[in-house]
């Protein structure tokens, strides 16, 4: 009995990875804040200790210096406390790739990595102590050892004391003789001191880009060296800057099949022809380059094109020129960072990005209710700004920055009306049924889309979400509590 | 940083990334903010953009540094042009012909206007300096100046139109009362092509009005009466030859043996290849423009003038049968109906947009009055919105009543004995009206009346909404309301691309100017 009792234990022991595998993933969400902003807390008072004023320099310089410092700090503190990702699954991951670096390079300082769902493709270091990662940069990646790259070159700026030297060299700068007198010169001369003041704020700002680049070129340099000291293959390291180099690129540039998504027999989709792109009345062109100006003179970091042709000389040749497929293990990091990645765009209220980039895997996977869910109540939301008038602050404008297939969803956003809402998220949820989900999101969702159909359910929807879900995560969003309003005249 | 991008640094939760290409602009340094700073640029019937007009620094001993701002219809700032001109230049008017834009500025100190033209690069085509300014041109600019909306397209006041293919007409007054008018037309390099002016041995007091360029005329309305301060008008309906000059139409608005009329709208229909004259009509023994009005008519005309069809519709008759129960309590209440927009839809329909005003005694004016204090002893009512659609037939189908908040308005002195009509276009003039602007898009399907309800004599103080009404060729009429949200020092409306108005709010404290489109949702 015994016996059969233990194998009965190993066999649910042994069954619950596998079911957990298969369960679908959902982003991560917690309402203790309680651990993110312990982080937030202890990464500002690292920065504050780092960037100590220095006291050999004018009173201005020290002032100016206090000021950034404090900016710094409370920046620090807001991007921890408020995009920290502490999930079970890609936080471990990319710490356990940190520490496989720092294990190998026991001489660095003692540097922490912060995993953000800032779906922007980036990461960047603070002070001497944090390195901040990005979801949309890891969602990017093909494998383990591009990202054991990119935190490599961020240990590097680290170790170079980048960002101080940065603020020195700058600081130095701006309160130099030279620069008050110029400056002095320059308010003194009674004449066109807008376009002169703007003239040096230019010089300045070349300035800095400059010494940024040489700090790019630098921790290029280092990171690799850091990388070679690891078991990562390095040869990934210019396969980094072959993809970073192509990050604005989407994930499909096919057009978006919104007639199929979103139209029906019941509601024949708004716009049965495409709404044409609007056309500006002006023909400005770009300013004509001069011959000094390189193609990354207004940059802060140098091209691509660059970085790779030096890291290529510094790996002498020995690099990986193209795609690689990803283990299924980093193939599931990057699969599950894409939905963390769409659900930050939902969370910081883009919903423009949050449609688009649900869509985008939808194309590969049609049935996954996680992302249906996100398309329904992106639309949702996309409805409920038309209605509050605040549209602008959630759909961004067409421009020649974003892929074709982002801007057709934009300009259909535009002509998209509040009345159509209702039989969009109808044919969406008619045109490819899921089964019904019990999680938080189709909850959400569910209540979403009885509520723009004006069924009578969707109080008892509310009410459900509330019982199950009293801080859950679109608990404010969805069910706000009124506010009160003060007007003001208009002229 | 690793990447090539200059991207959110930190505070992420704080900052909208797609705030980057967002329908908004801030701008800072602005230390004080006017409505007539900003104003829409229309390429045919739609906004296409807008341009902000700055005065900088001192560029030298004479000139101050002034600068266009120019922003697109999505407000993604384009360029700046800046010029160098001598304090106390004003932007009169900008406008787009298709192919040029043209900057119609009045030079206080020297008492000039100046004209300059840029291709759609921004690049500088033309300046010119009309330095022969009349008597009658500076009353005009001075009462310009003191207008609402200086750049506005009232009945009165020194204008520039665009006429796409041959540049920009301007117009301008004679004599020291302004006694006549002068109009002539500069190409994209503001060369003049012709110059026409009024009869200077006429007896009448004569003003031309030029309301807009269609097919190959230029269209007006012709305003004579016998002396400056008769208020006996006769109007005519003017269409010139854009090419020439020449006047193809001069034709008064025949006054039968029952009514005399009053001219509000003088359009050319190239569906039918007619013109369409819409206004109103009054007792024979009445003054048009000072008496109340006894309805509208509509009257169309073939191009060599001859009348094709003329109708009335009497506001206590055919007007009053077809309006809805809840606007007959104002309609007897005394109000009367203020013409601000006469539009055709690409279908036949015409719509007249009209609001509803009436005078009364001002308890607060009157005993001020009887301390000695000059203000007015009436004041005026602003009340509800009206929508008279006519089929193609020109028959009047349909009268729609937007109810709105009754707010009040300050009238001059003395105003309170003009009469209604007269009275209506100075309420016009002071923006006292609720009613804002029309909006339509080029197919002529659609068309947005947008209005601003707050009480003008409380001012800043008071609580308002824009209201939105659409119509057109889907033959519904819908409703839109934005509330004001409170914060800005100012808050000014402009006109915006089909579907939306821009909203300025500008922040003394901060020295910020903010816009932003708002969708309607009508």
């Amino acid at each position: 009995m015994r016996l059969l009792f233990l194998l009965a234990v190993l066999a649910s022991v042994l069954a619950t990875p596998a079911l957990a595998q298969q369960a679908p993933y959902l982003p991560f969400y917690s309402a203790d804040t309680v651990r993110v902003h312990e982080m937030a807390v202890a990464h500002r008072a690292a920065v504050q200790k780092y960037l100590v004023t220095p006291k050999s320099v004018s009173g201005e310089y020290r002032d100016h210096y206090k000021r950034i410092a404090q900016e710094a700090a409370d920046d620090v503190y807001n991007t921890v406390r408020y995009s920290a990702l502490v999930d079970p699954v890609l936080n471990p991951y990319v710490q356990r790739v940190f520490g496989q670096i720092r294990q190998a390079n026991p001489q660095l300082a003692a540097v922490q990595l912060v995993l953000s769902r800032n779906p922007e493709p980036n990461a960047h270091a603070v002070g001497n102590s944090i390195v901040m990662l990005n979801i949309g940069l890891l969602s990017r990646l093909e494998n383990e050892s591009q990202l054991a790259y990119v935190l490599c070159h961020e240990l590097a700026h680290i170790q170079c004391a980048h960002m101080e030297r940065g603020l020195h060299a700058q600081l130095t700068r701006i309160h130099s003789k030279e620069l008050r007198k110029e400056f002095k010169r320059i308010v003194a001369d009674e004449y066109n001191i807008s376009s002169k003041l703007k003239e040096l704020a230019l010089g300045l700002s070349l300035n800095s880009n400059f010494h940024h680049r040489q700090y790019e070129k630098q921790a290029d340099s280092l990171g690799y060296a850091l990388l070679k000291r690891t078991s990562f293959d390095t040869r990934q390291a210019y396969r980094a800057l072959q993809l970073l180099d192509k990050i604005d690129q989407p994930l499909s540039a096919e057009p978006l099949a919104l007639g199929q998504y979103f139209g029906c027999a019941n509601f024949p989709y708004p716009l049965p022809e495409a709404p044409a792109k609007p056309k500006s009345i002006f023909t400005v062109a770009a300013p004509t380059k001069t011959v000094l100006e390189t193609t990354d003179t207004l940059k802060s970091h140098p091209d691509c094109a660059k970085r790779m042709r030096y890291l290529s000389e510094l790996a002498q040749g020995q690099i990986a020129d193209g795609p690689t497929a990803p283990t299924p293990e980093f193939a599931r990091i990057v699969a599950l960072s894409r939905l963390e990645a769409v659900q930050s765009w939902f969370d910081y209220d883009c919903y423009d990005h949050a449609l688009y980039e649900a869509l985008q895997l939808l194309h590969d996977e049609p049935q996954n209710a996680y992302l249906r869910s996100v398309v329904t109540l992106s639309l949702y939301e996309l409805r409920e700004h038309l209605l509050k008038h605040d549209f602008y602050e959630v759909v961004g404008n067409v421009s020649k920055h974003h892929p074709d297939n982002f801007n057709q969803l934009l300009t259909t956003l535009t002509a998209w009306k509040a009345d159509d809402y209702k039989g969009l998220v109808a044919c969406f949820a008619q045109n490819a049924p899921v089964a019904p989900a019990a999680d938080e999101y189709a909850q959400a969702a569910a209540y979403a889309a009885a509520k723009l159909a004006a069924e009578p359910r969707a109080t008892a929807l509310q009410q459900q979400y509330q019982a199950q879900y009293r801080d859950g995560r679109f608990a404010k969003l969805l069910f706000p509590k009124p506010a009160a309003s003060g007007k003001k005249s208009i002229r | 940083m690793l990447v090539k991008r200059i991207l959110l640094a930190a505070a992420m939760a704080l900052v909208v990334p797609a705030a980057l290409h967002a329908q908004t602009q801030t701008i800072d340094g602005i230390s004080n903010m006017r409505r007539a700073a900003l104003s829409p640029i229309y390429a045919g019937n739609e906004v296409k953009g807008y341009v902000m007009f700055t005065r900088g620094d001192k560029a030298d001993r004479k000139n101050d540094n002034y600068l266009l701002d120019l922003y697109d219809q999505d407000l993604t700032k384009v360029s700046s042009i800046t010029i160098q001109k001598p304090a106390g230049y004003t932007l009169l008017k900008n406008t787009f012909n298709g192919s040029a834009f043209a900057f119609y500025f009045a030079n206080g100190k020297d008492q000039t206007l100046e004209i300059e033209t840029y291709d759609t690069s921004l690049k500088k085509l033309g300046s010119k300096v009309i330095g022969d300014l009349s008597g009658g041109d500076k009353r005009m600019l001075a009462a310009q100046a003191m207008s609402a909306d200086p750049a506005g397209n009232g009945m009165m006041g020194m204008n520039l139109i665009p006429v796409p293919g041959l540049g920009f007409v301007r117009n301008g007054y004679t004599g020291a009362m302004a006694k006549g008018y002068t109009l002539a037309i500069y190409d994209d390099k503001l060369n003049m092509h012709w110059r026409i002016t009024s009869d200077e041995k006429s007896k009448q007091y004569e003003s031309l009005s030029i309301t807009e360029a269609a097919d190959k005329y230029l269209l007006g309305m012709m305003m004579r009466r016998d002396g400056l301060m008769s208020h006996k008008f006769n109007f005519s309906m003017v269409a010139l030859d854009a090419k020439t000059g020449k006047k193809l139409l001069d034709m008064p608005v025949e006054t039968s043996p029952t009514e005399q009329l009053s001219l509000s709208s003088f359009t050319f229909d190239p569906s039918t290849r007619e013109f369409v004259a819409v206004g109103e009509y009054y007792k024979l023994d009445d003054k048009p423009m000072v008496n109340k009005s006894q309805g509208f008519f509509v009257k169309r005309f073939s191009e060599a003038g001859k009348v094709v069809s003329a109708k009335n519709y009497g506001w206590h008759n055919e007007v009053a049968a077809l309006m809805p129960a809840e606007a007959k309590a104002s309609q007897e209440d005394n109000y009367v109906n203020f013409n601000h927009a006469v539009v055709k839809g690409a279908d036949g329909r015409m719509y007249i947009v009209a609001e509803q005003f009436k005078i009364v005694g001002d308890g607060l004016g009157i005993a001020m009055k009887a301390l000695g204090g000059g203000t007015s002893v009436s004041k005026g009512k602003i009340a509800n919105l009206l929508v008279f659609e006519l089929d193609p037939q020109a028959k009047l189908s349909n009268v729609k009543f937007f109810p709105k908040t009754v707010t009040n308005a300050e009238i001059p002195p003395g105003a309170g004995l003009m009469g209604s009509s007269l009275l209506g276009m100075i309420m016009k003039a002071q923006g006292d009206f609720d009613y804002q602007f029309l909006q339509k898009d080029d197919a002529n399907t659609q068309f947005n009346v947008v209005y601003l309800n707050f009480d003008k004599e409380k001012g800043e103080a008071a609580k308002g909404y824009i209201g939105g009404i659409g119509f057109g060729n889907s033959g519904k009429y819908t409703t839109d309301k934005i509330e004001l949200n409170a914060g800005p020092t100012y808050s000014y409306l402009y006109p915006a691309k089909p579907g939306y108005v821009m909203v300025t709010d500008y922040y003394k404290k901060k020295k910020q100017l903010g816009m932003k489109l708002l969708k309607m949702n009508i």
